[in-house]
């Protein structure tokens, strides 16, 4: 044994960085009475289109800003602009999360007198977004019914920290072998205060409930109740 | 593969050690990491020969400590550990569960000559 080794105790949080700046974030959406929530979902899912589907109906009370988190394009923006909605689309460039310091280099781009809620669609992944505060009031968890029963317990992590999930492409369930029941009951016995919506984002069966208790998220940060 | 963020962040926490200490060469990294986080040790086992790599830390042995999930209840205050994270109190059945250790993304210790 080397006479010179020595042991130095650290106990230092390794999200550190990211959790200063996404406190920093937090307080920024706070002054600026502005709900920011993070969605996020596996590739597919159905993010984008949910806040297509979600924007035309929220839109006649509410001032939403749009950051859209993508690897490499910015389709999803683009799709989000048509509704003429402030976009900023973030490039990662092969990152497979937004992290604080991102988000908080396009805040500036806003007009934050004029938004109300700012929606950050991340990366599609049920894994790493799930380590990193963005500063956002809460997560929303996109899931779509085809990808299985099974995803709550394999993806654990995501559901026990998230304030709501919406069970997209319900129209499809007669089409698969998932068992709504069991996917239910596992979502709740992770975190059982979740919100669960069923929509389907192509017959649009289940997006008022949604968009209706978004809004009244919205209302409830603004009248500083959560 | 967001194990090389985490990995940047551990070596934030080591360069700014570096600058407090006497330190020829770090031998030893050791971290502790919940089972409530989605950081998975072989792929921060195998960043972090990358990182290692023409630094101080070349040849460093990483150590990753699992931290298994515990919750108290917020009815009764019992704290036990939560199997299959089925987060339910298993002496009064109440479902809001505090989660007390599995959360953790932490650098506990270097060790160095």
């Amino acid at each position: 044994m080397d006479a010179n080794r020595r042991k130095i105790e650290v106990m230092a949080n390794l999200l550190s960085s990211n959790d200063i700046q996404a406190q920093v974030n937090r307080t920024h959406f706070r002054r600026n009475n502005c709900l920011a929530i993070n969605v996020i979902g596996s590739p597919g899912a159905g993010k984008t289109s949910l806040l297509e589907k979600t924007l035309p109906l929220l839109l006649t009370d509410v001032h939403v800003g749009v950051i859209e988190g993508d690897i490499f394009t910015s389709k999803d923006a683009d799709r989000i602009a048509v509704h003429e909605v402030p976009v900023i689309q973030i490039n990662t460039g092969g990152g497979c999360h937004l992290d604080s310091k991102m988000v908080s280099r396009v805040l500036p781009e806003f007009n934050w007198e004029a938004t109300d809620l700012m929606i950050i669609e991340n990366v599609g992944n049920l894994v790493c977004p799930a380590d990193f505060d963005l500063g956002e009031a809460f997560k929303v968890i996109v899931l779509s019914i085809v990808e299985g029963d099974d995803k709550p317990s394999k993806y654990p992590v995501i559901f026990r920290n998230a304030k709501a999930v919406v069970l997209n492409k319900m129209d499809l369930e007669a089409f698969t072998d998932v068992n709504m029941e069991n996917m239910k009951q596992d979502i709740l016995a992770i975190n059982p205060a979740i919100q669960i919506f069923k929509v389907s984002c192509r017959n649009g069966n289940g997006l008022e409930v949604w968009t209706s208790w978004l809004s009244q998220e919205v209302k409830s940060y603004q009248e500083n109740k959560v | 593969m967001h194990e090389m963020s985490l990995m940047g962040g551990v070596f934030e926490v080591i360069e700014r050690t570096l600058s407090q200490y006497e330190i020829r060469r770090v031998l030893q990294v050791k971290l502790k990491v919940g089972e409530l986080t989605n950081a998975e040790p072989d792929a921060l086992q195998m960043v972090f020969e990358a990182f290692c790599k023409d630094t101080i830390c070349e040849g460093a042995e990483l150590i990753v400590e699992r931290v298994r999930v515990r919750g108290r209840c917020r009815n009764c205050e019992l704290e036990f550990s939560v199997k299959s994270m089925f987060f339910l109190c298993p002496k009064c059945q109440n479902t809001s569960i505090e989660v007390i250790e599995g959360e953790e993304l932490l650098i506990e210790s270097l060790e160095v000559e």
